[in-house]
């Protein structure tokens, strides 16, 4: 039993990896299509990619768009966590369900309210109107991430800050906020990663003005599957090992626990 | 001291309200609203009447789509365990080393934007691809067709899928205490019976919170079945994309979301009634 489980772990492993492992070769294709292994390496799909508006632009949309998204949600998620993490109140138990209910929507039933609802706003297919809509989606994640970190804030520290005189404001500046730091900046993180990815409602209120990444290469993959994308999932690949993944993986050597939750969250942002 | 006692309390009843209200007013106006408008679109698009409902419940085009969402997710459920449970396992029973090394791979595979993973299967699975070829060689005359058809599109789900369920199974399987097993094993449980009675019921919770998370994530899944699926075989969510894209039939759509949420919501209440809905993302 005990062999057999290891194999096919080890199976599945090698079929979790397969695809992160052909993308990268594929970016340096001199293949016109899609074809594995490639005949032959070169650089030309990088060319075209930094070459081409078409492309560029719906990048830049994406950087604007997601952290735009970054800066709302951590505004208006921030003061809530500390309201839900550190007061007890009536109705808590509901504004606990409540941040957390966009993860439970499906992206598609979210698409169509924004779809119309933005209609009669008239801030469909504007930069605004995504981030609008990604910052609902980020609230659960930026959350979840945050009052795991504030639940495990140590709050003798404040105390003996403000026996030594400091007024509340002082302490919340001096003490609070340098110790949350590192989870503010994760949960920031999360936010605009969640954004950057996000496919479904970008696909259907983004339009041309506003189109992002993500909704460019849905179309592209749709048309004609472009081995563009293999450059720009390679670039993507790159970016996220070395932004996120390094610093998060020496921290779950440290802290597994802690590593568990993070990867939860991280893989929340990414079907639909 | 000039505050008395009562409006100091006062105040720190009213202190919570106050920082959660930019997040309530923004959720009310740009989360309720538009689900509300969702519903109201599903009772009035393009006429005050339920034949939308009627319709996506006896329409023979809806009715299957709304099946093959319910197989799908299910065969996607149970293959996600099948995969899943044995890289669990080996990652709770391997050296310190190498459990890092695969929780690295799965980690990876979370970060990785899921349009790239579904890129990649067009490539592995395209006529042109490997695994086309590797048949060919195998004799298979003509090669069948990979892509585009339901084999594909469930298999890209589990692949996107599957780190889910490996880190619900894991985290459980982490904290069984081997003294357990030992003392099963002292007791004369081996093989396939330890595992049945032993090592399996412990590890349930985690199969359940697994089990449930994949299987709602995938009832609402469009972008994966909509790029590699077969087009004939649609899931509610694509069928729902369709309405709105092609048709514009809002009604229908609404009315199609409205199922989907619902089904989605009974689930998850029920789930939240048994083990709490915050235990399901860790």
């Amino acid at each position: 039993m005990n062999l057999v489980l290891r194999l096919l772990g080890i199976l599945v492993v090698a079929f979790i990896l397969a695809p992160l492992v052909i993308v990268v070769p594929m970016s340096f294709s001199s293949a016109s299509s899609l074809q594995f292994p490639p005949p032959g390496y070169g650089l030309a799909y990088y060319k075209a990619y930094f070459n081409d508006p078409k492309w560029l632009v719906p990048t830049l949309n994406s950087i604007i768009i997601a952290t735009g998204t970054m800066v709302l949600t951590m505004i208006l998620v921030v003061p809530a966590t500390f309201a839900l993490v550190r007061h007890k109140f009536s109705g808590k138990g509901f504004a606990d369900l409540m941040m957390l209910m966009p993860l439970a929507v499906p992206h598609i039933v979210m698409a169509i309210g924004y779809y119309s609802y933005f209609g009669d706003l008239g801030i469909v297919h504007s930069h605004i109107g995504v981030i609008l809509a990604h910052s609902c989606l980020s609230v659960p994640i930026a959350f979840l991430v945050l009052s795991a970190n504030l639940k495990g804030f140590d709050r003798t520290l404040e105390r003996a800050a403000q026996s030594l005189g400091a007024t509340p404001s002082r302490t919340f500046i001096h003490v609070t906020l340098p110790i949350l730091r590192p989870g503010l900046m994760i949960s920031a993180l999360f936010a605009f990663i969640q954004s950057f990815d996000e496919t479904v409602v970008a696909i259907f209120i983004s339009g041309r003005d506003a189109q992002t990444l993500p909704r460019k290469m849905f179309d592209s993959i749709r048309e004609q599957a472009d081995p563009v994308i293999a450059v720009i999932s390679t670039l993507l690949f790159v970016i996220v090992l070395a932004a996120a993944g390094l610093p998060l993986l020496t921290k779950a050597i440290r802290e597994r626990r802690q590593a568990r939750a993070l990867a939860n969250a991280a893989g929340l942002s990414a079907p639909h | 001291m000039s505050i008395s006692l009562t409006t100091l309390t006062e105040r720190k009843n009213l202190w919570p309200w106050l920082l959660l209200a930019p997040l309530g007013l923004y959720l009310l106006l740009f989360f309720v609203v538009p689900l509300v408008d969702v519903a109201i679109m599903s009772v009035t698009h393009p006429r005050p009447t339920l034949a939308n409902y009627q319709r996506v419940f006896t329409g023979a085009l809806y009715q299957y789509a709304l099946i093959n969402t319910f197989l799908t997710a299910a065969f996607v459920t149970l293959f996600c365990l099948l995969t899943g449970y044995p890289v669990a396992y080996l990652m709770a029973n391997s050296s310190r080393r190498a459990a890092m090394l695969i929780l690295v791979i799965v980690t990876m595979s979370f970060w990785t934007s899921f349009l790239v993973r579904t890129y990649a299967w067009m490539v592995l699975l395209g006529n042109s691809g490997p695994l086309v070829a590797f048949l060919g060689w195998l004799g298979f005359e003509p090669t069948p067709q990979l892509l585009f058809t339901r084999f594909s599109s469930m298999l890209a789900m589990v692949h996107i899928l599957v780190p889910y369920m490996i880190m619900n199974v894991y985290s459980v399987m982490q904290k069984i205490d081997p003294a357990l097993i030992r003392s099963a094993e002292s007791l004369g449980a081996k093989g396939f019976s330890l595992f049945r009675h032993i090592y399996l019921p412990l590890t349930a919770p985690g199969i359940a919170n697994g089990c449930v998370l994949v299987f709602v994530i995938c009832l609402g899944f469009y972008v994966t079945p909509v790029l590699l699926g077969s087009p004939r075989e649609q899931m509610i969510a694509g069928l729902i994309g369709r309405q709105i894209d092609e048709f514009l039939a809002f009604g229908m759509g609404s009315a199609m979301a409205i199922v989907l949420l619902t089904v989605t919501l009974i689930i998850l209440t029920i789930y939240h009634r048994r083990f709490g809905l915050d235990k399901l993302w860790g």
